[in-house]
Formats: C-alpha cells, sequence, structure tokens
C-alpha cells in the first residue's frame, strides 16, 4: 500500500467510529419510525403524521449525515474487504432503497395523505428496509472473519 | 456466587440451544440493535423537548407522555435480546469490562429514574405551565442523554474484548504483529 490510512494505525480509531455510527444511524432510523408507529397508529397520535416528520427531519438529517460519514470512515479502513462481503453490498442496497423511498414516497404519503391502507404499506415497507439495514450492517463483521480466514 | 450462576445460566438448555443454533448469536444482536434503532429516538425525542432543542411546537406533556409506553416497550424488548446473548456466553461477559461498565450504567438509570421520574418525567403537566422548563428538568434530560449514549458505546465495547463480535480490523492488527494489547484475543 502506498499511502497508509492514519485510521488504521490507531486500536481507538475504528470502535469509535462505530460508537459514531451506532448513535447516529439510532438516531436516524428511530425518528423515521416514529413517523411510521404513527401512520400505523401505534404512537404520538396527539400529532399528524406530517407534524412529526416537520418536526423531526433535522434531526433525521444530521443524525443520518454522521452516520453515514462515520460510515464511509469506517469502509475506508479496508475497502477491498467490503467491497467482496455481501453482506455490505446488501446494507448498501438496502440503505439507498431506504433513503430514496424516505425521501419520495414516504415524504409524499405523510405530506399529502393517503388511505389508511397505504399508509400501512408505506410504513411496513419503510421499517422493513431500515431495520434490514440493520441486519445488513451486523452481518458484515461475520462475514468478514470468514472472508479473513479463508 | 455471580460466576456460578452465570456458569449455570450458560448451560441451561435454552442458551445451549441457542448458542448451537447457526448464526443464533448474529441475528440475535441484529434484533438487539434493530430495537435500539427502533425506540431510541423516543428517549431522544422527549429529552430534547425537555431541554427545549426540538419538537417545540408541541407541550411537554405532550411528547413526554405519549413517548413513556414505546420508551418501556422499546427497553423491554432490547433487554430481552441482550439477556439472550449474555446467556449465551454468561462466563465471558462476566469477564468483560465493558460488559461491567454497561451493567454499571444501566444501574445509574435506574438512579436517575429514581431521583427525576418523580419530580420531572410523571409531572410534565406541570411543566406546561411554567414559561421555561426549570433547571432541574433540563438537567435529567440531559443527564439522560448522556447516559444511554454511554451504553451505546460501552455495549460496543463489549464486542472488542474477547471472540466471538470480532472486528476484521484488529484481526489484521494482530496479523501486523500491531495488536498492543493482551487483552484483544484472536478470533
Amino acid at each position: 500500500m502506498l499511502i497508509q490510512n492514519p485510521l488504521n494505525s490507531s486500536e481507538w480509531s475504528y470502535p469509535i467510529l462505530e460508537c459514531f455510527h451506532i448513535a447516529g444511524f439510532a438516531v436516524a432510523i428511530g425518528t423515521v419510525a416514529i413517523v411510521d408507529f404513527r401512520l400505523l397508529g401505534l404512537a404520538m397520535r396527539h400529532q399528524t403524521p406530517a407534524q412529526l416528520t416537520k418536526e423531526t427531519s433535522l434531526l433525521t438529517i444530521i443524525s443520518l449525515i454522521i452516520a453515514v460519514f462515520s460510515g464511509l470512515l469506517i469502509f475506508s479502513t479496508d475497502p477491498d474487504m467490503y467491497y467482496l462481503n455481501l453482506a455490505f453490498l446488501f446494507k448498501i442496497a438496502c440503505l439507498l432503497l431506504a433513503i430514496g423511498f424516505h425521501y419520495t414516497i414516504h415524504r409524499r404519503v405523510v405530506f399529502s395523505g393517503a388511505s389508511l391502507g397505504t399508509s400501512i404499506l408505506v410504513a411496513c415497507v419503510s421499517l422493513g428496509l431500515w431495520v434490514s439495514v440493520v441486519f445488513g450492517g451486523i452481518f458484515i463483521a461475520f462475514l468478514s472473519l470468514e472472508l479473513n480466514s479463508n | 456466587m455471580l460466576l456460578s450462576l452465570a456458569v449455570w445460566l450458560q448451560n441451561t438448555r435454552l442458551f445451549e440451544f441457542l448458542r448451537d443454533a447457526d448464526r443464533g448469536y448474529q441475528i440475535i444482536l441484529s434484533l438487539h440493535l434493530a430495537c435500539i434503532s427502533l425506540f431510541a429516538a423516543m428517549i431522544v425525542l422527549a429529552d430534547l423537548r425537555l431541554l427545549g432543542w426540538g419538537m417545540r411546537a408541541e407541550s411537554i406533556s405532550d411528547i413526554v407522555n405519549q413517548t413513556r409506553m414505546p420508551k418501556r416497550i422499546g427497553f423491554v424488548l432490547a433487554a430481552t435480546c441482550g439477556f439472550l446473548m449474555f446467556g449465551m456466553k454468561a462466563e465471558e461477559y462476566y469477564y468483560n469490562d465493558f460488559f461491567r461498565v454497561k451493567i454499571l450504567l444501566f444501574a445509574l438509570v435506574g438512579v436517575h429514574a429514581l431521583v427525576f421520574r418523580g419530580s420531572v418525567y410523571n409531572h410534565a403537566d406541570e411543566l406546561d405551565r411554567l414559561n421555561q422548563p426549570p433547571r432541574r428538568a433540563k438537567f435529567a434530560a440531559g443527564l439522560s442523554l448522556v447516559l444511554w449514549l454511554s451504553i451505546i458505546c460501552a455495549g460496543r465495547g463489549i464486542g472488542y474484548l474477547r471472540a466471538p463480535p470480532f472486528s476484521h480490523h484488529f484481526a489484521r492488527l494482530f496479523e501486523r504483529g500491531e495488536g498492543r494489547g493482551s487483552h484483544i484475543a484472536r478470533p
């Protein structure tokens, strides 16, 4: 390797980045989930889904940026491994779908309203996509061990 | 005493079954993090409202009272997954310093609840009537955020003191002979 990534020269860089990553995605996914639970009629019923989205969207985008940028730094520590890791590819596919879905269909349903059936469907798709991102992320570490040992 | 309890627990049939199950640990760890992702923001929302940093269009009581139940459900779900993971490797967890820190932090969350539940969280209606939430409420909210963030960090730390939730990053440091601490086990 011509240039040594400084993140790889410290034992602490990786775990600390992971803490930012976890805290970031927990708040990002959590604020989206609050709106989804509201669409399902399960929580925060004093507010409308549109109100909740308006009031949490800044928090969502800030924590999403923290999660994505810490994620990019984590990725930079071992890009070849991630490239070969099926769990990583699955996670990124789900993440792109989840973000795309959130800022298009999800947004339209929340702000222009939709039938109860559509709202429930959209909330379930959103929750499913975001939970898949989490599952993909956890499995990266375990698949990477198998890649490393081969 | 605690150690023998841990050994007994991990040798029960339930945890033997989970340990032998294909990818059992990974699946429960994923569920644990999924529960955290889905419900932790309820804590963040309530505390940010108390601090006056977010959701200011809504009243304090509206946010605090409506997030109470989801917070409890989320905690029970995440703690159940956590307990299952603990039981699968109870002896290892017993010796894990980050796990001990995490348990200590949960005890502090309990103390936080004892101190502030009565005066802040269960009396959100009274806070609505004041122009500005009292300092005590803001302190409680800030402390709660710090405690839960620390719990996330301690939880991530558990995986770094012994296999199996082991990072490829450390595996490579080891291969290059750069792994400094003897506490870092080989995968």
